[in-house]
């Protein structure tokens, strides 16, 4: 089956998908698996990520028909894979199962380090992680799954607005907007992290 | 509204470092068969060619044609009902004006 995965393209097994054979849609999965974890993996909890990836390729099963076979499937999947974590992150904060840890003194310490650090300075990347980590999930946990998975993208992930776009099927337009409140709203939590820093000298 | 903490180059830099570290342990391959049965149960998918998704297309693709021409017939018939409204209205005006022969050579009485 693995081997069988790898001879025909892309468009032949979506084409032997949609006459009907179902088992067909396993090469899809064996092929792209590890794009689509890699993506899900970024964005969601790691106890969601398996979950995340089967919701994602039921989805793009569901989807096939809409597949035009104009782009690559991969990209494709990616779209779908995206929209699945934004659809994880939705869900999550209906029913509010995001933990949001409270932030402590070492968090603001840190923060306050970060950014007061002169540019002849050559940061460790790896310097107190954890506290990088911790301060930008509670941060993230703070918004909305929207300005979450806009942030991850644009700010995190360096992709421009019309990729953003392309990934969560929005227009250029809300997603500028969208991105440039999210942003604001982050700068906003950030300098509240700053400011408890500040009160406790 | 500046960015000032949010864009500093050290700040960024950290929270994308910790963004992209964020390995997640190794999955198993327990969720491609779990997948795989969930698609199965799905069944093969109803838009394998046939007539209808076919007929489908075409109905969407001549939609902007149809409103169209809907659109170009009631002008038409719109212009054609005010054409055949002022025709009467001037066939009764001309009726109206024109002088009988009695009238014009005051033959009454």
């Amino acid at each position: 089956m693995q081997n069988d995965a790898f001879r025909s393209s892309d468009a032949d097994i979506v084409r032997q998908v949609l006459d009907g054979n179902v088992n067909a849609f396993e090469s899809v999965v064996l092929r792209h698996r590890g794009l689509v974890l890699s993506i899900v993996k970024k964005h969601v909890p790691e106890d969601a990520v398996e979950e995340t990836t089967q919701e994602a390729f039921v989805r793009a099963y569901q989807s096939l028909p809409t597949f035009k076979g104009t782009g690559h499937l991969s990209q494709w999947l990616s779209s779908i894979a995206v929209r699945t974590c934004y659809d994880y992150w939705r869900k999550a904060y209906r029913s509010r199962e995001i933990p949001i840890s409270a932030l402590t003194e070492k968090h603001s310490q840190w923060l306050e380090e970060t950014i007061s650090k002169m540019p002849e300075e050559v940061p460790d990347e790896r310097e107190r992680q954890m506290e990088a980590r911790e301060i930008l999930n509670w941060a993230l946990g703070k918004l909305s799954a929207g300005d979450r998975m806009i942030l991850e993208l644009v700010y995190l992930e360096g992709f421009s607005v019309k990729e953003a776009a392309e990934l969560l099927g929005w227009t250029k337009a809300n997603v500028k907007v969208r991105s440039f409140r999210a942003r604001m709203k982050l700068e906003q939590l950030l300098s509240i992290v700053k400011e408890q820093e500040r009160r406790g000298r | 509204m500046r960015f000032r903490v949010s864009e500093n180059e050290f700040l960024k830099k950290a929270f994308r470092h910790a963004y992209t570290s964020k390995g997640g342990g190794d999955t198993g391959e327990g969720w491609q068969s779990q997948a795989m049965r969930r698609i199965r149960q799905i069944g093969p998918l109803k838009s394998a060619a046939g007539f209808w998704p076919a007929f489908e297309g075409m109905v969407w693709r001549l939609a902007p044609v149809s409103c169209l021409l809907v659109l170009v017939l009631t002008l038409f018939f719109v212009s054609m009902e005010q054409d055949v409204d002022s025709d009467y209205l001037g066939t009764m005006a001309a009726e109206v004006e024109k002088p009988s022969l009695v009238e014009l050579f005051d033959l009454e009485g």
